[in-house]
């Protein structure tokens, strides 16, 4: 385990998240983590005076994540790159690219998250 | 003009700066909303040159990723190794041997010394200073010589691996590390002048770009561009490798615009000159490297001082030889976002010093 991490739910994301900034910890960037399972580990990185926190929040792969940057700005860059990368569904980042800062069309949506490969069997198959 | 005859001064324009231009070497795209000749609104746009590089660490094993991690950037090669390969020296519980701690030191300043000038260069050439620029990487090319003779390589020289070093240094290249050490800090000194005090260079630089320390804080501001507004946030304070053993203290300005952020730059040139000469009169002798048996496993958060600030690795193992994730954030990452709250207000002008200011690495950015 990570030192000084902790294990939050979504809903409680804003209220420590703004904690953090009120007791001034610098925003450093998030971790998404694809569990294999259907969730993600998201993981929020903050700093102050070189000591680490870690706000860890678990979250399915449909579920709605709440954007941080209205209380961190600097959180845009990450929180696009990991709703592009692994799919991760965050609502109202501040500047959304709308899934095209690095990806463009004709290429694979998502392609960080873990891919479950369905074979189908086909009739006369054994 | 209006039929009141008017004119409409809150039209915006929107110019697009990048990707190819003559002061970037790298791809960078921003959106200018521009209202005359000032900005108002900038909007980057990245992604020209993603290569999913975190991605090929979970395919690779865990001992080919550090010649991965290497290629992330060239400038900073040695950092991107060292912090990766303190990360799974930790999740093994590995004890590296005193000597490598230190020939880290000597290698990771090297690339330091070799960033900063290379940077310094670009800074001159931008601002249209040929001549200084060509001293500047007159300068650097002794750093790339030595890099080539002590390690074989002038940028991604791979010296660094799970448990040490590749390589050694003889107690003849040692002394002439520090020689050409001494060299670099001599030639700086007599370029320090122009960068210090010419009316051209001041002109460009004083007052370009300010970033008040608590919005480089609120913005996540990392290495020289946090340094230069006064922010005392160095991570080779936290004593990794021998940096414990050695005695320094961060470079702080409180400038905090464009001519800070060079002066930063500019001693801490001096500053890793220093720590190479005391690493190099400190290092003891011994082994350069342990074995490493197993496979790692478990999470662990890795964090070193790159030319540009902070890089971050996250590593999440699971005992098997891949690993599970490896999660990169480079500094130049974190120091876009304080280039978009520099820009507005600024002249289109000064667009290509401020962009320079941050020492952009997109190679980084887009690993």
């Amino acid at each position: 385990m990570i030192e000084n991490a902790f294990d939050i739910s979504k809903e409680l994301l804003h209220v420590e998240v703004e904690d953090s900034k009120i007791n001034g910890y610098r925003f450093v960037t998030a971790t998404c983590v694809d569990l294999g399972d259907g969730t993600f580990d998201v993981i929020y990185h903050f700093d102050k005076d070189l000591e680490l926190k870690n706000l860890r929040v678990n979250v399915k792969k449909e579920d709605e994540l709440p954007s941080i940057s209205n209380i961190y700005f600097s959180a845009i860059l990450v929180e696009n790159e990991m709703k592009e990368l692994f799919g991760l569904n965050i609502k109202n980042i501040a500047i959304d690219y709308g899934g095209h800062m690095l990806l463009s069309d004709e290429e694979l949506d998502a392609p960080m998250a873990k891919q479950q490969i369905v074979i189908e069997q086909r009739k006369g198959d054994k | 003009m209006g039929k009141s005859g008017k004119q409409n001064k809150s039209a915006k324009t929107v110019i697009p700066f990048g990707p190819q231009h003559p002061v970037l070497p790298e791809p960078l795209h921003l959106k200018l909303v521009m209202e005359d000749e000032i900005i108002v609104e900038a909007i980057p746009a990245i992604g020209y040159v993603h290569r999913g590089l975190e991605k090929l660490t979970e395919i690779k094993e865990f001992t080919q990723n550090v010649f991965i991690v290497e290629r992330i950037c060239g400038i900073c090669s040695v950092m991107h190794a060292q912090a990766y390969c303190q990360g799974i020296e930790t999740l093994m519980n590995i004890q590296i041997p005193d000597r490598a701690k230190y020939l880290r030191v000597i290698w990771a300043e090297l690339h330091r010394i070799h960033s900063h000038l290379l940077w310094l260069g670009l800074l001159a050439d931008a601002f249209g200073f040929e001549s200084l620029f060509m001293q500047v990487w007159r300068n650097r090319e002794k750093v790339m010589d030595i890099m080539e003779e002590t390690a074989g390589g002038r940028v991604i020289i791979s010296v660094n691996t799970i448990g040490g070093t590749r390589r050694d240094m003889s107690p003849e290249a040692l002394r002439k590390v520090a020689v050409i050490a001494d060299e670099i800090k001599e030639d700086m000194k007599q370029l320090e002048k122009v960068f210090m005090a010419d009316y051209t260079v001041k002109h460009r630089l004083v007052g370009v770009g300010v970033l008040e320390p608590d919005l480089a804080y609120e913005f996540g501001a990392v290495g020289p561009m946090a340094r230069a507004s006064g922010i005392k946030q160095d991570l080779r304070t936290t004593g990794y490798a021998a940096y414990g053993e050695l005695d320094f203290e961060p470079v702080i300005e409180t400038g905090c615009d464009s001519y800070a952020r060079t002066m930063v730059r500019l001693r801490e040139v001096y500053q890793s000159v220093d720590l190479i000469k005391q690493a190099i009169d400190k290092i003891p002798d011994g082994e350069i490297s342990v074995p490493v048996k197993g496979m790692p496993n478990g999470e662990v958060i890795s964090r070193v001082e790159q030319p540009r600030g902070e890089v971050l690795y996250y590593l999440k193992a699971n005992g098997t030889k891949n690993l599970e994730r490896l999660r990169i954030r480079t500094p130049t990452f974190a120091n876009i976002p304080t280039l978009l709250k520099m820009l507005p207000g600024s002249e289109l002008a000064d667009v290509p010093i401020l962009i320079l200011t941050i020492d952009p690495c997109i190679s980084c950015t887009e690993r």
